[in-house]
């Protein structure tokens, strides 16, 4: 095998072309600078912090509920204490140690229970508790998603692959003032005697949006539909 | 804020981005091409910050505000267009149509930007 | 627009921590039975025309802030309290399948959205 062989057996592929949304995404920065409208450092320091944040903890939270009662308590009662404890400090590690002011510091865990079903949307905007779950999916930000969670939400779940019996009440949590849910679903049968790391696993980001159940057997979100490109490739 | 003469002057097109939504190459495509797998193009996150830091401070363009022009021209200028890019096409609209710069500005913005990007 | 005005007040406390204790005593408390006023909105407002004339029940008493309805004009001089009202789907819309009349809706709204029922 000769060494260019080698070379391209192991390098990743990349996208090779640079593309007009890549240079207008630049372009669009480098003139708010040059304007004032904010500095490279600000910019910088949120970059890093989006950088930092995902799923994880919020996956972890909910595992750890699962696992003990009195921290589960305390996800009900200190929602900003319960998240330091999965790493989160909504309030310190901003980049505004303040809160940001698109997520604030008022998280709230929407404990479900075999009778009580919660789903997060924010019709107005999109808002998402970021800092725990990370940055929100496409389909959350969507009107469609947005306008008719709160009027069909039957409809919009079982779209979801969530169909849930009568006297189970589905109750849509609107996230419309300063308040980030997160859904802590039921724990799932099938998981029983798991570790702590087991559990997280499972506990997947549509679960904590409320869209999805967590099952023993699903570590990822399923793909969701998403809008179709108009110029596929060969276009 | 935008008076309800300003908001109604959103639809119009701008031939810049509307050029650029219809001919340049979104990131589903290029993963297409080149065997990609990653969901997000490299700018998406800085794309999010610009939004964050231009709602902080002096808050040049507010999120809210921002996100009803986003929602107004995903359904009608940009609906073509797949996300992340629509976003980026609808910041930018937003940022014009609200003069914080002008199209002719971006556009020799983008002129210089390219140039740096390809003499690497 | 300025997001600056309570820096200073917010630092390492948070948002909307930073307002504790600035509201007056609260008009309302959990299970009290509201409805939602529909005033006029002036260009900027958080709460839903969805919710407008509703019925709702206050489950929590969340939070004192400025409204947004003040705050997006940087007057952040008399914070409010915030409640979380909970909903009946049936309530919001008239062709809610009533097989489903469990189903329900929680969000919050400051104290000047709310009239007692």
């Amino acid at each position: 095998m000769s060494k260019s062989d080698k070379h391209n057996h192991d390098a990743a592929p990349m996208v090779d072309e640079i593309s007009d949304f890549e240079v207008l995404e630049v372009a669009v920065r480098e003139l708010c600078i040059e304007k004032g409208l904010f500095t490279q450092q600000d910019h910088n320091e949120w970059t890093e912090y989006m950088h930092t944040l995902g799923p994880l903890p919020a996956g972890r939270l909910v595992a750890k509920a699962w696992l003990d009662p009195d921290y589960k308590q305390l996800c009900i009662d200190d929602p900003v204490k319960a998240s330091l404890e999965v790493g989160i400090d909504w309030i310190n590690s901003m980049p505004s140690k303040f809160g940001t002011p698109s997520d604030y510091c008022n998280p709230r865990i929407l404990v479900d229970t075999p009778t009580l079903k919660h789903v997060v949307v924010c019709t107005l905007c999109s808002c998402y508790p970021r800092p725990i779950l990370g940055q929100s999916p496409e389909w959350y930000r969507t009107p469609n998603y947005r306008r008719r969670m709160v009027r069909w939400p039957r409809q919009v779940l079982s779209e979801f692959g969530l169909q849930l019996p009568e006297d189970v009440e589905i109750r849509v949590a609107d996230s419309n003032q300063k308040t980030r849910y997160v859904v802590m679903p039921v724990r799932p049968d099938g998981t029983e005697g798991w570790t702590e790391d087991q559990l997280t696993e499972i506990v997947t980001r549509d679960c904590l949006i409320g869209v999805a159940l967590p099952r023993a057997d699903r570590k990822a979100d399923d793909k969701r539909p998403i809008h179709k490109a108009v110029h596929p490739y060969g276009h | 804020m935008p008076n309800a003469k300003e908001m109604t002057k959103l639809g119009e097109t701008i031939p810049l981005l509307e050029s650029i939504g219809k001919e340049g190459r979104v990131w589903s495509d290029l993963c297409q091409q080149y065997g990609v797998e990653n969901p997000d193009p490299p700018w998406r996150v800085t794309l999010e910050s610009t939004c964050e830091v231009l709602n902080e401070g002096a808050c040049a363009l507010p999120v809210l505000e921002r996100r009803n022009e986003e929602d107004e021209l995903s359904e009608d200028l940009y609906k073509n267009v797949p996300h992340p890019e629509r976003q980026l096409l609808a910041l930018a609209h937003s940022m014009i149509k609200k003069g914080l710069f002008r199209e002719d500005e971006l556009s020799v913005q983008m002129e210089k930007v390219y140039k740096r990007l390809t003499s690497v | 627009m300025s997001k600056s005005h309570h820096v200073e007040k917010a630092t390492g406390i948070g948002d909307p921590q930073c307002f504790k204790g600035e509201a007056s005593q609260p008009k309302f408390s959990v299970g009290d039975k509201v409805r939602i006023r529909n005033l006029p909105d002036i260009f900027y407002t958080r709460s839903q025309m969805y919710l407008r004339e509703a019925e709702a029940t206050v489950v929590k008493l969340v939070y004192e802030s400025p409204p947004a309805e003040d705050e997006a004009w940087d007057n952040t001089d008399s914070p409010e309290w915030f409640y979380s009202l909970l909903f009946k789907q049936t309530d919001l819309w008239p062709d809610y399948p009533q097989k489903f009349a469990g189903d329900t809706l929680e969000t919050e709204l400051s104290e000047r959205w709310l009239e007692p029922l």
